[in-house]
């Protein structure tokens, strides 16, 4: 059984936490530098950086995207936004936000600051989520993101007319790529459906479902760990039992939102020689998002089948 | 049919490791901030307790970024919090409460400031609730020897000092009288109350650490003021309140199916209940049990 190493948590050097300070990170589309044109491009945000991601795809040479949230080391859930990226936001001209609470200060920024001909992308009404859903993890939601990139090129063409032909071939050309993870996702289903699995939160959720994996984790365990609340004891114990005894056979484990809890979890998991599976609230770097989802899919598939921790996705 | 169940919620209690480590961690804060709350009580110190509570936040979540176990970074700034209130003058009572409230200030803004590179740099999402108000059952299990040994070298550190503090206590002028230092009894008592507090806030919280600390203490010394009465009835209740407060919130589970309610809430609500039961308790038997008259020049003056 090998492993992957798996990075100290802990003791991060002085630089790494002076990175971490830098929240605001630009996402500039592979395309913005190479089309070198006059064209005043359309100042885009995709408030996590997976939707960032989609608005380059799709926006191509006619857009400037930048993202919020897109640092590894923080917790999304908690994010609080300073005055430059209030107006980063406040500038845009298209905006993608998930909903669901995940990032409501949005909300208040672009109420605070009104713009004519300003489009918004709501993930969660875009999906006609109610306020309710308890999982917010909506990019790990195989069906999401056709949609939201059609949003975007409707958006797009509203706010850059006579495009129109290109927006919907780039739509075209981003659900044929998504055709391996969905292929991936099928494949596991078919083979692997009912593996038991424990996790820590519900950010990869929507993913393990479709894969057909049965969450042996309590909601209520995965819901105080994500909101950062008490932890009953019983659902603790329940899944400590899990692991040590290895009644599932990955455990999925979100490196953004942790906490002495979870690394006891990951602790009793690497002792019990349960594989462990990485997974992350915002796209890690050096990734596209279909090469992101591939690469979950692919990493599940390793543990299940060999015994393979991939806690840091390469 | 109900004892059945009952027995079977009872082993499955006792059984479950988050209960065990709460249990032992908590009893272990319970006892130390019994013993050494009614002396904190006893020589009015009962806000700089708070205060040390307060303060110890800073390095609760100061311990998340450093990597070193909570209980290290509660310890370490409430004992540095302890030292900068003597230093700055707290024997004097009116002085007392300016320089605890200065300090108390220093130490929450320094906890803000931790707080956001926590959930900035490492995304340790619950930082904030654990180190304010308390997560007994997200606690590590490899926690608990150490706070066990916290817990006995304050009670040793007690057991030695037992008689000058209480004459430092009682009557501070027989007690330089008789060559003991009151500044040096001060510095050592305030070194215990960061250790018991320390242990407090890691079991119910740094804000709610001064609960633990002052509640049983205070409830104890209405019934009996004589120390070593006052100071096993203090560790009754917070014994009584901690382990109750743990199974409460255990049981919890099964009221609100499946959302339990935080342990800390039931610990110092227990707390409160208790301390509002020593009122009439008092009348009934308190008028009856004879005051020693040191002790009552002791508190006359405070």
């Amino acid at each position: 059984m090998s492993q992957v190493k798996i990075p100290p948590k802990r003791g991060r050097s002085i630089l790494r936490w002076f990175c971490g300070l830098n929240i605001l990170g630009l996402v500039t589309a592979a395309s913005l530098a190479a089309a070198g044109t006059v064209h005043a491009k359309v100042r885009t945000v995709g408030v996590e950086n997976e939707y960032a991601n989609v608005i380059a795809q799709i926006g191509g040479k006619y857009v400037m995207v930048s993202s919020i949230e897109s640092n590894p080391n923080t917790d999304p859930h908690v994010f609080e936004a300073s005055p430059s990226v209030a107006e980063e936001v406040a500038r845009a001209s298209l905006i993608v936000r998930n909903g669901l609470g995940y990032d409501t200060w949005v909300k208040r920024i672009l109420a605070a600051a009104p713009k004519s001909g300003r489009q918004i992308i709501d993930v969660q009404t875009l999906l006609a989520l109610p306020d309710n859903t308890p999982n917010p993890h909506l990019w790990y939601k195989p069906t999401t993101m056709p949609k939201v990139a059609m949003a975007i090129a409707e958006a797009l063409n509203k706010l850059e007319p006579g495009h129109k032909r290109y927006f919907l071939m780039r739509v075209r050309r981003f659900d044929a790529s998504l055709k391996p993870w969905y292929a991936a996702i099928a494949k596991f289903k078919k083979k692997f459906h009912g593996t038991p699995v424990a996790v820590t939160e519900p950010v990869g959720d929507y993913m393990l479902e479709a894969t057909g994996c049965d969450i042996r984790t309590p909601w209520h365990l995965q819901a105080a760990i994500m909101n950062g609340t008490d932890p009953s004891p019983q659902d603790v114990s329940i899944q400590n039992h899990l692991l040590r005894h290895r009644k599932v056979k990955v455990f999925v484990y979100n490196q953004q939102v942790t906490d002495p809890l979870t690394a006891s979890f990951l602790h009793l998991a690497q002792r019990a020689h349960v594989p462990v599976v990485g997974v992350y609230e915002t796209m890690p770097t050096g990734y596209t998002y279909q090469r992101w989802m591939v690469a979950e899919v692919r990493a599940l598939r390793l543990a299940v089948t060999r015994g393979i921790s991939t806690t840091v996705l390469k | 049919m109900m004892g059945w169940f009952l027995s079977v919620l009872h082993c499955e209690f006792l059984r479950s490791g988050p209960v065990d480590t709460a249990l032992l961690v908590g009893g272990s804060a319970a006892v130390v901030c019994a013993v050494i709350g009614v002396f904190t009580v006893l020589r009015g110190h009962a806000f700089a307790g708070h205060a040390l509570g307060d303060v110890s936040s800073a390095g609760g979540s100061a311990s998340f970024l450093a990597g070193i176990s909570p209980l290290a970074g509660f310890l370490g700034i409430a004992a540095l919090a302890a030292l900068a209130l003597e230093f700055l003058g707290v024997r004097k009572v009116r002085e007392q409460d300016v320089a605890t409230g200065i300090v108390l200030g220093a130490g929450l803004g320094l906890s803000a400031l931790f707080l956001y590179f926590d959930i900035t740099t490492t995304s340790t999402t619950g930082a904030a609730v654990t180190v304010m108000f308390g997560s007994m059952f997200a606690l590590s299990s490899s926690i608990k020897w150490p706070a066990i040994i916290v817990a006995c070298l304050a009670l040793v550190a007690m057991g030695l000092l037992y008689r000058p503090l209480i004459l430092s206590v009682v009557d501070p002028e027989l007690a330089s009288t008789r060559g003991i230092s009151n500044h040096w009894i001060g510095v050592v008592h305030l070194l215990m109350l960061a250790m018991a507090v320390a242990l407090a806030a890691l079991s119910v919280g740094s804000v709610l650490a001064s609960a633990l600390l002052i509640g049983p203490a205070a409830a104890s010394i209405r019934l009996s003021r004589r120390p070593t009465v006052a100071i096993l009835g203090a560790v009754i209740i917070g014994l009584l309140a901690v382990w109750g407060g743990v199974w409460m919130a255990y049981e919890s589970y099964y009221w609100f199916s499946g959302n339990s309610w935080p342990v800390s809430f039931f610990v110092v609500a227990i707390i409160f209940i208790i301390y509002l039961l020593t009122i009439p308790l008092k009348y009934l038997t308190g008028r009856k049990t004879p005051v020693p008259v040191a002790v009552q020049h002791a508190t006359g003056a405070s």
